[in-house]
């Protein structure tokens, strides 16, 4: 069976073997999760609307929709390297009357472009290592002092004000649990932590991250087993 | 109780259905039809399944037909045709002629189910070469093949493994002056590629539409089953031109909700030709002066424009597609208080 392969679309990565790219394709509409993520699209755009991502990047969870449906493979691959990243995973989109999850769809093409190792999905995630690093060994990734105006558009327009006073403003908040929460954040007790880690190693998230990082994944993987080293001799 | 009679012209759905009626309720018949054989066009045209669950349209229409076989209050005029009408409202003399000779019929009342004739792709200009490449065929050829089961390419009888239809040919388009939706062609495209995707499993199938009518129940029943169960992929964009290439055929058009053009290479063209009055139904109007609308077919609604099976003349209702684009429903609907208002008429001059 032949492709949907519209011809006069300009293929963005012509050099990518059509081969790759269907491969590529089916290891994302083999996963067991596909079936329940795509139904059937009639093109209606609520996805779309109520997507945060949608308003200010050039991206479309009814294009990765319609777009599977469609099974246009170079198109695909154009969402595994690019679009993917553009969803916050938010799952606004899972609103659709047709009970699709286009969000849904970008995790399993995360996956896909992460499991295969893209050299492209490096890159992307590269910008991430911190990100990953903290969420790996804390268990969280985001602390508020961390909020940048230039790299969030979607919290609005009061963010950079926002950023600029957050000491004072929280100073002024007169409820002690919300007072030091900027470097609290980042403190986790060493029971939920030996419990994390021994997670990333059960589940295999720690080779997912193999593959993208290698650097990371070893000094990761130092601290983690020290840690857990430690808590087998205590036990 | 009046002795009159009621006259229906034609023997597909609606006259069927209407002949039905009137005799279960008690009045006598005569149905003139112009082929040798009742069953309209589902019956001509070699229909496959009808979009009622799937049914076999033979057997449906055999028995509607078998209703009114030997059915007493029922005559039956074969190969026959109306040519002359005088008279008004409870006292009709209709003369229907056939290879007998002239015969006068006695009727109070009229009902008109002369139905549509679909649309010929041929005409005015050459709508994306139907006439000249073997693989563009009509939802009413593929019925046919379907009917056969064996749905193959004309050029070369091999099995198709792209098959696009193309929506709305001869339907909403001012150029060809047929400004209206011909309303089932939506369904019966949705009908078609279920039933090629359950031939041909490994087939692809493509339909270009501008909207997709999925009134009421069809939604569920045909389009989500044709999408989320055989695959079949709905592009919203028609095409604008056929080509040849190598020995299969090239299609323009754009991926309008994906924003970009496209040329599809496909093996298999089906129109999904609309509904036209058929010349049954443009005859049938003028000799018994009914007014018609801009596209031909008998005007309905009456002066309240809410009595669909009234027309312009007193005694005389119309049912099913001569009166515009209709389904089986709409026909069988439209029959039954065609068959009520005829009685009515009946009973006042009695």
């Amino acid at each position: 069976m032949t492709d949907w392969n519209p011809g006069k679309v300009v293929d963005r990565y012509p050099d990518v073997p059509y081969e790759e790219k269907q491969r590529l394709f089916l290891e994302i509409k083999e996963d067991p999760r596909y079936e329940d993520y795509l139904y059937g699209c009639y093109e209606c755009g609520i996805c779309v609307s109520a997507c945060p991502s949608a308003r200010f990047y050039d991206y479309s969870p009814r294009v990765i929709a319609q777009a599977m449906a469609r099974e246009d493979v170079d198109r695909i691959y154009e969402i595994l390297i690019e679009d993917i990243w553009n969803c916050a995973q938010c799952f606004s989109c899972v609103r659709c009357p047709r009970h699709n999850n286009p969000g849904g769809l970008v995790t399993l093409i995360r996956e896909v472009a992460v499991r295969n190792g893209i050299q492209e999905t490096r890159d992307v995630l590269q910008g991430y290592s911190r990100v990953i690093y903290k969420v790996m060994l804390k268990g969280n990734q985001v602390s508020p002092d961390m909020l940048q105006p230039d790299f969030f558009p979607d919290w609005g327009p009061w963010v950079r004000e926002f950023s600029e006073n957050m000491q004072v403003w929280r100073q002024a908040i007169p409820v002690d649990t919300l007072r030091g929460v900027t470097d609290a954040a980042w403190r986790t007790d060493d029971k939920t932590l030996r419990e994390l880690y021994t997670i990333w190693f059960e589940t295999g998230n720690i080779e997912i991250i193999q593959e993208v990082d290698e650097g990371l994944y070893e000094l990761l993987v130092d601290v983690m087993e020290e840690e857990l080293e430690e808590w087998e001799e205590e036990v | 109780m009046s002795q009159g009679k009621v006259l229906i012209i034609g023997g597909g759905p609606a006259g069927l259905e209407a002949a039905r009626t009137v005799a279960d309720l008690g009045y006598p018949v005569v149905l003139v039809e112009k082929r040798d054989r009742l069953g309209g066009t589902p019956d001509a045209v070699h229909y496959a399944q009808l979009t009622h669950h799937f049914r076999d349209a033979g057997e449906v229409m055999a028995e509607l037909v078998a209703a009114i076989t030997d059915n007493p209050n029922v005559e039956v005029l074969t190969d026959s045709q109306v040519v002359a009408c005088e008279g008004e409202a409870g006292n009709f003399r209709v003369t229907v002629q056939n290879g007998a000779g002239p015969k006068t019929v006695e009727a109070g009342a009229i009902i008109v189910a002369t139905g549509f004739q679909h649309f010929d792709p041929g005409r005015e200009t050459q709508y994306y070469n139907y006439y000249s490449f073997p693989d563009v065929i009509t939802i009413a050829d593929l019925e046919g093949m379907l009917r056969a089961h064996q749905v193959v390419r004309p050029s070369n009888g091999e099995t198709p493994e792209r098959i696009a239809f193309i929506q709305c040919v001869g339907s909403r388009d001012r150029q060809i002056g047929n400004e209206f939706c011909s309303k089932v062609c939506c369904g019966i495209a949705s009908k078609q590629a279920i039933e090629i995707k359950r031939l041909l499993p490994d087939s692809r199938v493509f339909i270009f539409y501008i909207d997709m009518r999925m009134y009421g129940y069809w939604e569920n029943e045909l389009y989500w089953p044709a999408q989320e169960q055989y695959k079949v992929n709905y592009i919203k964009g028609l095409v604008s031109e056929i080509l040849p290439k190598g020995d299969r055929l090239l299609i323009r058009g754009e991926d309008t909700t994906m924003g970009r053009p496209m040329e599809v290479t496909v093996d298999l063209v089906v129109l999904s030709v609309g509904m036209e009055p058929s010349t049954g139904t443009r005859a049938m109007a003028g000799l018994l002066g009914l007014e018609q609308n801009k596209y031909g077919y008998i005007a309905a609604g009456g002066p309240t424009g809410v009595d669909p099976v009234a027309t312009s003349r007193p005694g005389i209702f119309v049912a099913g597609a001569a009166a515009g684009p209709a389904d089986l429903d709409d026909s069988f609907s439209m029959a039954g208080l065609a068959a009520a208002r005829a009685i009515a008429t009946l009973r006042r001059a009695g």
